[in-house]
């Protein structure tokens, strides 16, 4: 299948990783990417404090570049598969509708309302098939017991974002299951990771990151994964700040959702970026045979 | 016609501070039609089995808001809540009280910091005692502007939403869903003199400590949807007062970032977020992050069409707030 990639500013910049990782995952499962460099920000839910109806209209933007190229839009980020569909839902009213046609019909831009947002996960879950999947794992993650880490923006609010249960999601640890692993289910994995007020006061944000990894700690999970690299940033960048703000020693390896099935799929570590997070992935990835 | 049952295992929580060391979970079974509320099954056991169970409620209908609790780790009514779905899930029921609130007795909790909360944001429309309402008629609004809170006087202040926040959770300054969506409701109504007092004071009362998590909309048992309330009030302080804290200073940086190239800068970001002393502060968790994260320094590319997101704020960024145009 064939996707308009929207990779998100931070698996450009920082996350890197993630955009590695992604590349290697769609080649192996047979998603063509179709990249567009003049893709914006999605606002990553900042900028809409400030202005939403702007974000709204840049996010239309986006929309209507894919629109023009007949293509469904693939995110890999919690915050931009919510951000980008929410534009669409709130397109649908028609005081923002025509606030937003009016700042774009200048600019030659139409959009019709037609491109639909998919994550990776539900790409993965539900376009390409966990059957699909599982036939090309080579490298099991036999018995890893992972807690997956949704991140806020794609589950909720439900009844707008419209996929699945904000409540008890499992799709998430379903496709953990299709790679061989131990889903772990803890309260935290559908709670928010702090990244939002990282900058408005650090040490509630870590504590709140720290909460939820104790959770899936204290149910035996021995790595988390994420479909979002803000959550990423907030667990495993920051983690030495949880850490303190809890006050206990976390050690917790944190992968992004690409990096997960890569694995499964034979990637080598330095394929999906692994060495470049701040908590050591080297004795998790040796557990499953992948040495660098 | 007899109504067919299920087999439903409760394990509910209890505690009495000052007598119990620890908390326990107690667990009953009953057999029940599984459209039974929760609510009727913990009076059936109360009733029938164990009197000395605590809770609180009152009309049984969803409209007092008391007897809302955690049903299997979610904040809900108990009396709207039907046993079926919850066993078809989880196999068995699990009732604790509402969470982010000392506990009294099994599912009674303390209630006094939710509503201090609530108190605080003054929850009363302040009017201009220079302009008294005119003789003889009341202070008439117009259908659109009763459209603007239409959802928050739905509130019946249940507190589930206040016992779903990690903000709450994790940091006693946040005033909590419930507090700020009301604060929304003052503001926005025309006949409040205080809009502007009120902008200005809930800035460095804790709204920035909101995570959009939207866990408040999701257990919100009226649909006030709170988060989006809050998203509004954000706009609208910028909008009255700039930015004058560092959440507000982040989200007005963020926007001017974006119209630099198109993507975030990063390393920019920061720069326009924090003064100097906080960036200084940050800098050993910088350069630990940029070891391995070399991109952290380097500015993006501005992104084709860099020109047409220019105009597109150049339409739209009239530092008005989106909620109060017209």
């Amino acid at each position: 299948m064939k996707l308009a990639y929207y990779p998100g500013c931070v698996a450009q910049e920082s996350g890197k990783e993630l955009d590695m990782a992604t590349r290697w995952v769609a080649k192996a499962v047979g998603i063509e990417l179709v990249s567009f460099p003049s893709f914006s920000c999605c606002g990553s839910g900042f900028m809409d404090e400030a202005n939403e109806v702007l974000n709204i209209a840049l996010n239309a933007r986006n929309l209507a570049i894919a629109e023009k190229a007949g293509l469904d839009l693939l995110t890999i980020c919690s915050t931009c598969q919510g951000m980008l569909t929410l534009a669409n839902v709130r397109l649908g009213d028609a005081k923002v509708k025509s606030r937003v046609d009016g700042a774009l019909r200048p600019l030659g831009i139409e959009y019709r309302g037609t491109t639909k947002v998919k994550h990776l996960l539900q790409v993965l879950t539900q376009d390409i098939g966990l059957d699909s999947i599982r036939a090309k794992v080579t490298r099991p993650l036999d018995g890893l017991k992972i807690g997956a880490f949704y991140g806020c923006h794609l589950l909720r609010p439900a009844d707008e974002l419209g996929w699945e249960s904000a409540e008890e999601p499992h799709s998430f640890e379903d496709l953990l299951a299709a790679l061989g692993a131990t889903p772990v289910y803890y309260r935290g994995r559908v709670m928010c990771c702090g990244f939002p007020i990282q900058f408005v006061k650090p040490e509630t944000a870590s504590r709140i990151a720290g909460h939820q990894i104790l959770d899936a700690k204290a149910h035996g999970a021995e790595a988390m994964a994420t479909p979002c690299p803000l959550c990423h940033i907030s667990l495993d960048a920051y983690q030495n700040r949880a850490e303190k703000a809890v006050g206990e020693p976390l050690d917790m390896p944190v992968l992004h959702l690409p990096q997960v099935v890569g694995l499964a799929l034979g990637a080598s570590p330095e394929e999906l970026g692994l060495p470049r997070h701040l908590v050591s992935t080297v004795a998790l990835t040796a557990k499953v045979g992948a040495r660098a | 016609m007899v109504e067919a049952t299920v087999h439903a295992t409760f394990d509910v929580y209890r505690f009495e501070p000052g007598t119990d060391a620890t908390p326990r979970y107690d667990r009953y079974v009953l057999d029940l039609p599984p459209h039974t509320p929760v609510l009727s099954a913990l009076l059936k056991i109360r009733a029938e089995i164990d009197p000395s169970l605590s809770l609180r409620y009152s009309c049984r209908s969803a409209i007092c808001g008391s007897c809302a609790m955690q049903i299997n780790s979610k904040s809900r009514l108990a009396c709207e809540a039907p046993i079926g779905p919850e066993l078809a899930r989880d196999g068995r029921i699990v009732i604790e009280p509402m969470r982010n609130q000392p506990v009294l007795r099994d599912l009674v909790v303390d209630q006094d910091p939710f509503w201090q909360n609530y108190r605080k944001i003054e929850p009363h429309l302040i009017l201009d005692p220079r302009h008294p309402m005119p003789e003889g008629r009341e202070n008439p609004m117009t259908p659109a502007q009763v459209d603007r809170f239409k959802e928050t006087p739905r509130c019946i202040a249940c507190a589930a939403c206040y016992s779903a926040c990690p903000a709450v959770e994790a940091d006693p300054a946040f005033p909590g869903p419930m507090a700020l969506a009301k604060l929304y409701r003052f503001v926005v109504d025309p006949r409040d003199t205080a809009r502007q007092d009120r902008l200005v004071r809930i800035q460095t009362d804790g709204l920035w400590l909101c995570l959009r998590c939207h866990l408040c909309t999701e257990a919100c048992p009226k649909d006030v949807r709170p988060s989006e309330r809050i998203r509004d009030l954000k706009e609208m302080a910028i909008a009255a007062q700039g930015a004058t804290e560092p959440g507000s200073r982040h989200a007005l940086a963020f926007k001017e970032n974006i119209r630099d190239r198109g993507p975030l800068n990063e390393m920019k970001l920061a720069r326009q977020s924090m003064g100097l002393t906080e960036l200084v502060a940050q800098l050993p968790q910088g350069i630990r992050i940029w070891r391995k994260k070399p991109e952290l320094l380097r500015a993006p590319h501005a992104i084709e069409g860099d020109d047409e997101v220019e105009k597109i704020y150049d339409a739209l960024d009239d530092h008005r707030s989106s909620e109060d145009l017209p």
